[in-house]
């Protein structure tokens, strides 16, 4: 018996991952190619195009996180732990190539790898609650002790972003008086068609990649109950000579 | 009120506890020490290099010693299956919550004062004028540490590796907290005027504010299934 | 009022399923005894009568009070005695006592205590420090604070294990007292010959369902 929202999932996956592949395609095709490089960081700006869609991507998919946390403490659907959990390791994924990207700008444009600029170190944290929350699934026998556990987490840490981030900020403009900022780049009419085409595709890459990770953690599940066995009753056949 | 009953006995009994064997206080001031030592050998310092690092430092030996502390105070709660008379009492969970964090509140907090002399001897600082904002702020920052540390306390108790798990959930939570305590006792050590560094004060506040209630809130879920 | 009402109770822990759709009354004044091989989740049951655990699906009323949706307030009524002692190794006996029952929101004076520890016979260690109980000791202090708590519902793991032969007279002994007062115990065991000294009704949790007995089967050696 099969959620009727995995059903709908099953139909309708197809369409998110083939407009995620379109617009990413026609925005790395602008966006590498096509459209000019930028007056004055040159061609380094092509990094933009996928740094800041898998930066915006990866705050959208804590958020999915953090209401669906709330949604399951509150309701309890298992279905909604699934999608949680799913939410929780691609969103270390976004976050992780965003990290990435957004080190492999920083070293040709400010000459280092890696700088305190309050988004780079919350992002950092970030991933650091998201790998905490990984660990924490895994090291709980009983998997809805473990869903609540995590929920938890994800709900403290959803609350507590944003006061990392505010006091990043502080901090930084305390000890840097000379702020680099990653909103360096200017936007120009030529650059915003191939950015809106790379967010509009990452956005619906993590949502084909979060129904399809939903949809195996659910079958999963679903298997195993199914092929749940009594445990006194494989105990006791074993016992009985 | 069973609620506020509650509350006091779960700290007359954590209180009294450590009062008869010393355990979680001995060991976290000596773990602080070595800390300290650790530290003063590691990094030769000038004055002013002192100056600069020793805020850090401070904080980073408080948060580590507390974390001995909230891992604890629920640990101790395991032998004899303890944790299962606090889980079948009738009062609301908050309750059990609230002292947690008191005990560990007053543990921590009682480490740091004792603890304190010692930076000051180590270091040569000069904290004369400085001690009633320092004391302000030790205990604004052990309240917001504290207050989430006993939430995921109680969390890791029940779960494997849970040593390790405590520090890896709370630290990074925690890093609002460290980041205004550090500039803060920088700024008081420095002398700085009290508005420089009265932003950070404020962010401590609202921190604990927050964060008691978040975790006031979600500790039902932790014991309760 | 019905003491223990349950209706289609299930728990599964993980992909296994330990039982499935149990049903079953048990009134005031009445004794019963779970039976049942090792893992058949006697315990579990047990825990979640508790309000330990909670059922994966059914449900279960104690008093007329939902187990799951009204907690608190049956936590009120039900005492556990388990595997675990419940005791603060660094309290004496009196002080332990003081902290069971003041997280249940009584507060029984001194001498209220004293004569219970007298009554299980450990009076003379009232304040003696539980690190230096031995578990029989240990066992009779669960007592005592049973007898100040009165609770209307008791719940006993195993009640029997490890007990010399002092042990399990106060542990009937205990048990009438409870059941004269027209509370209610229900307890798992193994073991049938001093249950079934005590015990009015008992049943077999075995594969997942509960084979419930009379009073005359717990009696009867065929039935195990």
């Amino acid at each position: 018996m099969i959620n009727r929202i995995i059903r709908q999932i099953q139909r309708y996956k197809g369409w998110f991952g083939g407009g995620a592949a379109l617009c990413i395609f026609l925005g790395l095709y602008i966006g590498l190619l096509a459209s000019p490089p930028d007056y004055y960081q040159g061609e380094l700006v092509r990094i933009m195009y996928v740094h800041v869609p898998l930066a915006h991507t990866s705050t959208l998919a804590y958020s999915v996180l953090f209401f669906g946390s709330i949604w399951y403490l509150w309701k309890r659907d298992p279905l909604v732990d699934n999608m949680c959990q799913a939410s929780a390791s691609i969103c270390a994924l976004f976050t992780s190539l965003a990290l990435i990207t957004g080190s492999i700008w920083a070293k040709p444009t400010w000459n280092t790898w890696w700088t305190w600029d309050p988004r780079l170190v919350s992002f950092t944290v970030l991933l650091l609650i998201l790998g905490g929350y990984i660990m924490l699934r895994r090291l709980v026998d009983d998997p809805v002790q473990g869903g609540r556990y995590a929920a938890i987490l994800a709900i403290v840490g959803g609350i507590d972003l944003p006061i990392i981030k505010f006091s990043v900020e502080w901090w930084r403009t305390l000890h840097q008086p000379m702020s680099f900022s990653t909103r360096g780049v200017s936007i120009s009419e030529d650059i915003l068609v191939p950015l809106t085409l790379m967010s509009i595709g990452c956005w619906l890459l993590f949502a084909y990649m979060v129904m399809v990770r939903t949809q195996i953690l659910y079958l999963t599940d679903l298997l195993h109950a199914k092929k749940g066995r009594f445990l006194s009753q494989t105990h006791f056949s074993q016992t009985t000579p | 009120m069973p609620f506020f009953k509650t509350i006091r006995w779960v700290v007359w009994k954590d209180l009294i506890s450590e009062w008869r064997t010393r355990e979680t206080m001995s060991s976290m001031l000596f773990f602080a020490l070595i800390v300290i030592l650790v530290f003063s050998f590691s990094f030769s310092m000038d004055q002013d290099a002192a100056r600069q690092l020793i805020a850090g430092i401070i904080w980073v030996a408080f948060t580590f010693t507390g974390i001995i502390g909230l891992g604890k105070s629920f640990t101790s709660e395991l032998q004899n299956d303890c944790l299962e008379s606090l889980q079948m009492c009738p009062a609301p969970k908050g309750a059990i919550y609230l002292g947690k964090v008191a005990a560990n509140f007053l543990f921590m907090l009682s480490v740091e004062i004792l603890l304190f002399p010692l930076f000051v001897l180590f270091f040569n600082l000069d904290v004369i004028e400085a001690v009633g904002t320092l004391l302000i702020i030790f205990f604004l920052a052990t309240l917001g540490l504290s207050s989430v540390g006993t939430l995921f306390s109680a969390l890791t108790v029940q779960i494997r590796a849970r040593e390790v798990m405590l520090p890896v959930l709370l630290l990074p939570l925690a890093v609002p907290v460290m980041i205004a305590a550090v500039e803060a006792t920088r700024g008081a050590l420095s002398g700085d005027p009290f508005s420089f560094y009265s932003q950070w004060i404020q962010l401590l506040i609202i921190f604990d504010i927050i964060f008691t209630v978040v975790s006031f809130w979600l500790f039902e879920f932790i014991l309760d299934s | 009022m019905i003491a223990i009402q349950v209706s289609n109770l299930s728990k599964a822990y993980g992909f296994y399923r330990i039982f499935e759709d149990l049903s079953f009354d048990i009134h005031p004044g009445e004794c019963f005894a779970l039976f049942g091989p090792n893992g058949a989740g006697k315990t579990t049951l047990l825990r979640i009568l508790a309000t330990l655990q909670a059922p994966s699906h059914g449900q279960f009323t104690i008093f007329g009070q939902d187990g799951v949706a009204q907690k608190d307030t049956v936590r009120e009524i039900i005492m556990l005695i388990a595997h675990g002692s419940h005791l603060y190794d660094e309290l004496s006996a009196a002080e332990n006592l003081q902290f069971a029952l003041g997280l249940r929101g009584q507060a029984p004076s001194p001498p209220q205590i004293k004569r219970a520890l007298d009554r299980t016979g450990i009076g003379a260690f009232a304040d003696l420090k539980i690190r230096q109980f031995s578990a029989g000791m240990k066992k009779r202090l669960d007592f005592a604070k049973t007898i100040l708590a009165q609770p209307q519902l008791l719940l006993l793991d195993e009640p029997y294990n490890a007990l010399d032969h002092d042990g399990v007279a106060i542990t009937n002994q205990l048990i009438q007292e409870t059941l004269d007062r027209d509370g209610t115990v229900f307890m798992t065991t193994h073991d049938r010959d001093k249950a079934t000294q005590i015990a009015t009704r008992g049943g077999i949790l075995k594969g997942g369902h509960l084979q419930l007995l009379s009073s005359e089967q717990l009696t009867t050696d065929a039935i195990f």
